[in-house]
């Protein structure tokens, strides 16, 4: 016993000298679009964020360290990411990246920084099918959102269900917003409907009238895949005030109070959008509630429950690791989120830090869904159908 | 043709109007000051929230103020902001090499939309709540003669109030003693000066003659877009930067030329002009405004119209 605790002592130690500092923190980056164009949606998400961390911290830290997430701005924006993570990474000397928001951003920081330098991203909310592909040979890219993949067709499968059988199709002209336009549009016309005109847009513009009048041939419903902020309400609006279009459908991205408070609730009769989401029967997810309700965290809001479960998966990956190693954390992340395990639930930080410390197996299981990475780093999930219903969007989910 | 004119020509006028606007500003900066100011972006996100700001304030005593009057104490503080920029930011650099005042007024453009993050937060604000419906005058009259011309209230003020305010700017240059002092700064500051002309004071009216072209583009912009964000300014930033240099950098009325070409390009190319399908797809509607940029740096660097700068 006494050579074995030598032992672990002395590799923790030998660990710590090759990570080359030993802090008094254990450090992950923090990178959020906390400005651009969705930053209502991201503040909420910057929260649970920091729950998770507090809810460790009082629970024991990880690796009998206080754990701190230091946070970045990513703008949502390809450029800023790299330089906020390149920060993180070299100057902050973090473990491991929660974040970036957007898939364009994700990608970008993915490519550039994190993967080259072998440090694990965890993105909260990046859901773009191009994420699951982009990695050869290396397995550092992770998210606690599902792929659009499926959401394309959840809300394929909804518009045609809706009686919707012609629709014009505009995204943004981004990773994330074109590729579930592209999966939409698929789906759509392989189910029998049809897309009457598709065409890419050029966000942030002042006036999207061209477009709209470009897309307008013959239907009034128009498939909108855009962030509120940069581009979708402006396009809702000009389709609106035209005449063009007035039925939409579309994500995520558009998916915020400020798209009914700007256009007005009484001109949104017809607007569908679909977000990942939770099953709140799920004692994971009543779990999450009570901790995120306690707290004032609006727990169902889109991508709040999974910006916690990354948080919280990203710790007790470190713990697991047993050290402030990054490169074994890719691989300690699968063992904690994955089956087969004693199952962890939002807030359990200290079963998870003892049942780790025994070295039994554990699995996460948070309020996003069950957080089971499958081999490209992805997590199934589910999704739900928001409309305006007296002034404020009202969620229910698909089965 | 009516759909021509009222979803792309008339679009396309009123993008102008607030390019040209914006313009004005840049080229006068670069006429009098030689040097491109990053930081004018800034200067009308800052007056578009400053408007914002007293309009909200006046809603909360009970009275519903118009935009453009909410604009007029805005006009002032922006202006006072400009030449207070100017005086402890710029003047400093005023012998040293242009970079160094075009990088300091890249780092006063990060500052004021940082400082203007920390005052009213990075969310998007509802500048105009609400749809804008056509102008029900002018379609009922143009339907009676066969043409429905749809344009929002909205559009008619930016353009008439773009017209209003170049006819001012043409008075002042063309007219006024403080207009002839300008012209004779910009063609030789050394020269005007040993003549007698008051150099500082001349910049200073440079800054309140862009501040207020500003102020009037970024309200006239978030009238349009009827929301308020921190970069705002900054996006249009390089399309006011192709309108200036399309119109010879340094001559406000090519300015004035150039912001309207630039944004009636912007909208016509998406025109199906051939066949169905738009000429150029609408996503790359941006790339036009540096494409006209870079052909026109490359073919005729001087701008479109030859003769004296003013």
């Amino acid at each position: 016993m006494r050579v074995m605790k030598r032992i672990l002592f002395g590799s923790l130690a030998a660990a710590m000298l090759v990570a080359g500092s030993a802090q008094a923190q254990v450090k992950v980056g923090n990178a959020m679009a906390v400005t651009g164009p969705i930053p209502d949606l991201v503040a909420p998400m910057v929260a649970a964020v920091d729950l998770a961390a507090k809810h460790i911290n009082e629970q024991g830290g990880v690796l009998g360290e206080s754990y701190e997430v230091v946070r970045a701005d990513s703008a949502c924006d390809p450029s800023a990411a790299v330089d906020a993570v390149t920060k993180l990474i070299n100057v902050d000397q973090v473990l491991g990246i929660l974040g970036p928001v957007c898939s364009g951003a994700t990608i970008a920081q993915a490519e550039s920084v994190s993967i080259p330098a072998g440090v694990v991203t965890l993105s909260v909310s990046a859901s773009s099918p191009a994420i699951t592909s982009m990695e050869s040979g290396t397995d550092l890219v992770f998210r606690a959102a599902a792929s659009d993949a499926y959401q394309g067709v959840a809300l394929a499968d909804l518009t045609l269900a809706s009686g919707i059988k012609e629709i014009a199709v505009s995204y943004a002209n981004d990773d994330y917003n074109a590729a579930i336009a592209q999966v939409f549009a698929k789906v759509y016309e392989e189910k029998g409907g049809k897309v009457v005109a598709m065409e890419a847009h050029e966000p942030n513009k002042a006036s999207y009238r061209s477009e709209v009048q470009t897309l307008s041939k013959g239907t009034n419903a128009l498939a909108l895949f855009a962030y509120y902020g940069s581009s979708g309400i402006t396009i809702m609006r000009n389709a609106l005030e035209t005449g063009a279009f007035d039925t939409f459908i579309g994500a995520d991205g558009m998916l915020a109070q400020e798209v009914i408070d700007q256009i007005g609730a009484e001109n949104l009769g017809n607007a569908t959008f679909t977000t990942s989401a939770s099953d709140d029967t799920t004692d994971a997810y009543k779990a999450w509630q009570a901790l995120a309700e306690a707290a004032g965290v609006p727990a169902a809001d889109p991508f709040v429950p999974n910006s916690y479960d990354a948080t919280f998966m990203m710790a007790m990956a470190i713990e697991k690791a047993g050290s402030a190693d990054r490169s074994k954390i890719a691989a300690a992340l699968r063992e904690v989120a994955n089956a087969p395990g004693e199952v962890i639930l939002p807030g359990e930080w200290a079963k998870a830090k003892k049942l780790i410390g025994e070295g039994k197996d554990v699995n996460y299981v948070g309020g996003a869904g069950p957080q089971d990475f499958d081999a490209n780093g992805d997590v199934q999930g589910s999704f739900s159908k928001n409309t305006v219903v007296g002034g404020k969007w009202s969620a229910t989910l698909i089965k | 043709m009516l759909e021509f004119v009222n979803f792309y020509f008339i679009p396309g006028l009123v993008l102008g109007c607030i390019y040209a606007l914006g313009a004005i500003g840049v080229t006068l900066t670069f006429g009098i000051l030689r040097f491109a100011n990053f930081a004018h972006g800034e200067v009308m996100m800052v007056g578009a929230f400053l408007t914002w700001t007293f309009m909200d304030f006046m809603t909360g005593a009970g009275l519903a103020l118009h935009p453009l009057v909410a604009a007029i104490p805005a006009v002032v503080i922006a202006i006072g902001v400009s030449v207070f920029v100017d005086r402890y930011f710029y003047r400093p650099f005023r012998k040293s090499s242009p970079i160094i005042v075009v990088i300091a007024s890249f780092g006063m453009m990060l500052v004021l939309r940082s400082l203007v993050q920390v005052i009213w937060g990075p969310n998007q604000i509802t500048f105009v709540k609400g749809i804008a419906k056509p102008n029900g005058a002018i379609r009922e009259a143009t339907s009676d003669m066969g043409m429905m011309i749809l344009v929002p209230d909205k559009h008619l003020l930016i353009m008439v109030g773009t017209i209003v305010i170049m006819l001012a700017f043409n008075y002042i240059l063309t007219s006024t003693r403080m207009g002839k002092a300008m012209r004779a700064v910009s063609d030789n500051p050394d020269l005007a000066r040993t003549s007698g002309i008051n150099v500082e004071s001349v910049i200073r009216n440079i800054w309140v003659i862009g501040g207020f072209c500003a102020v009037a583009a970024g309200v006239f912009l978030a009238m349009d877009t009827q929301f308020i964000e921190s970069t705002m300014g900054f996006r249009i930033l390089l399309p006011i930067f192709a309108a200036a240099i399309l119109g010879g950098i340094g001559r406000p009325f090519g300015a004035v030329a150039g912001g309207l070409i630039i944004g009636l390009a912007e909208e016509l190319v998406a025109y199906p002009w051939i066949g169905d399908a738009p000429l150029i797809s609408p996503g790359y509607k941006s790339g036009i405004a540096f494409m006209i940029m870079v052909v026109m740096l490359i073919v005729r660097p001087s701008g479109l119209f030859r003769g004296k700068v003013f």
